[in-house]
């Protein structure tokens, strides 16, 4: 299975310009970076490398991965002027042009470190072309996962690790995954699944009502 | 889903059914929606498309000023004159320049395959429209054909700049607008591979060396030459010729090329025509002297 896997990856997205990958894509990867932490960040630091270090001002990352923070669309007509609306949230958010390669071996590689006061966590991502990402390193709970990287990728945190069982069948019958982690974060277990094909809108929405507090990346 | 490109020939050529069916119908598989809300989706794309090419031609200008104003100024030369390159060629440089100079300017643009080489299609399609009296469905089946080859070439290849310079981009952009314009001018599945193969191969090494690591110069006209490229492949096709190397092996080439690209010629903004006296210097004056 490669990493596209609809027609409108490659026809679209709808977005305000310069760049699907370092400003569509970025949008994406923070809206990613968004999702995995249950308040609103605080503070956000994103460290870039290779191509995203070189050129990330030329082509609007710092905007586009703040917008995505923001949970703004590509397409939002407020994408430039983001950093400015992420001010007046009191979102605290910098970007550091990292030397040498990237750690996730991507020319187009942003780091994401986020916290909200209270919790901490970090994605390492990388765009691909086209507005379409890959998310191959995740860290919550102080653990880190490593998941193949195209997305969607599905995270259960749960005490009983029956419930994670459970879970790994009902998902299994609905969004096929190609791969399984489980880490052991004293106590809270982090299921997370590598799923096969996108997920429908309905898909997501049955899987939020029945398993709050799962993360759908 | 389909692997190669020669799959979705045979399966068309053997089904007696466009490369835009099959893409369709893969789509509603992969997806899980429904005809009608593909379609729908794929009309959005459209009109987005139609929108950067009408705002382009009034006349845009990009924040550092590097861009804009072409594809107004290409319009009044074709009222004025007749064009070395004939009217076809004209206007899909025309289209194709409106629709870059928007992403320039951080306008609204559908990516096809990327923003970079977003103007490419447009290009193409919107002359045809004209040309070949394309209607609504012919139109929105160019897309669907266009985006089919792309996702093989995505998935076998590359279209990032920064993995694969520009032949990744406008190089992948051209290849699927030359086997779309080849089904839309009533071609054979197998024509718009060969179209495909061609295009990539003409274009095949083109560097992602863009001036300030903007996506302006050279990357604006470098998708007329995207537009204009795909409609000579797709004559070429039509008049039955062929590519010597099938288009799946030229798919390869054109990985194993960008995997041997400097890392200064891919989106780097470092060498090529970013490196240049005049590159550097303009770079220096949009961001400053801090930055490297």
């Amino acid at each position: 299975m490669g990493i596209y896997r609809s027609v409108f990856d490659i026809i679209g997205p709808i977005m305000i310009g310069p760049s699907s990958s370092h400003t569509a894509g970025a949008v994406a990867i923070g809206r990613i970076a968004r999702t995995i932490l249950p308040n609103k960040p605080t503070k956000v630091i994103v460290h870039y490398y290779e191509s995203f270090a070189k050129t990330h001002q030329g082509h609007g990352t710092d905007y586009a991965i703040c917008a995505g923070i923001l949970g703004y669309s590509t397409s939002d007509e407020r994408v430039p002027e983001s950093r400015s609306y992420a001010k007046k949230e009191g979102i605290d958010i910098r970007f550091v042009e990292e030397d040498g390669s990237s750690p996730i071996s991507h020319p187009n590689t942003a780091i994401v470190d986020l916290t909200d006061g209270e919790h901490h966590a970090q994605i390492a991502a990388c765009s691909v072309g086209g507005g379409v990402i890959e998310v191959r390193k995740i860290t919550l709970l102080g653990r880190t996962i490593t998941p193949t990287g195209p997305l969607p990728i599905v995270i259960l945190l749960t005490k009983k690790e029956a419930d994670g069982e459970q879970f790994s069948n009902y998902l299994e019958s609905q969004a096929p995954f190609s791969k399984k982690a489980k880490l052991d974060a004293d106590g809270l277990f982090i299921f997370e699944y590598d799923i096969k094909e996108y997920l429908t809108e309905k898909i997501r929405k049955e899987l939020a009502e029945k398993f709050p507090g799962i993360l759908c990346l | 889903m389909y692997q190669t490109i020669k799959e979705m020939i045979d399966q068309a050529t053997r089904e007696k059914k466009l490369l835009s069916e099959l893409v369709i119908e893969q789509e509603i598989k992969l997806s899980g929606s429904s005809r009608q809300e593909i379609w729908q989706k794929m009309e959005r794309n459209l009109e987005t498309m139609k929108e950067a090419v009408v705002k382009g031609q009034k006349g845009v200008k990009s924040k550092t000023g590097l861009t804009g104003g072409d594809a107004a100024k290409l319009k009044e030369y074709a009222q004025k004159h007749e064009p070395l390159s004939g009217r076809t060629i004209l206007e899909a440089a025309q289209n194709a320049i409106a629709t870059n100079e928007v992403n320039a300017a951080m306008g609204i643009i559908c990516a096809t395959p990327t923003a970079g080489s977003s103007g490419t299609l447009p290009g193409i399609l919107f002359t045809l429209e004209k040309k070949l009296n394309l209607n609504h469905e012919q139109m929105v089946r160019f897309l669907f054909t266009a985006g089919g080859i792309g996702l093989v070439i995505a998935n076998n290849a590359c279209i990032a700049g920064a993995s694969g310079g520009c032949q990744a981009e406008v190089g992948s952009a051209s290849a699927m607008g030359a086997a779309a314009a080849v089904e839309a001018a009533g071609g054979s599945p197998e024509q718009s591979g060969q179209a495909a193969a061609i295009a990539i191969s003409n274009l095949l090494g083109l560097v992602c060396d863009p001036i300030a690591g903007l996506v302006e110069v050279p990357c604006v006209n470098r998708n007329a030459l995207g537009s204009s490229n795909a409609l000579l492949c797709a004559d070429l096709a039509l008049a039955g010729v062929t590519s010597i190397i099938p288009v799946d092996e030229v798919i390869m080439a054109m990985d194993e090329v960008g995997i041997s690209l400097p890392q200064s010629l891919r989106e780097t903004g470092i060498g090529g025509l970013a490196g240049t006296p005049t590159g550097q210097n303009l770079k220096m004056k949009i961001f400053g002297e801090d930055d490297d």
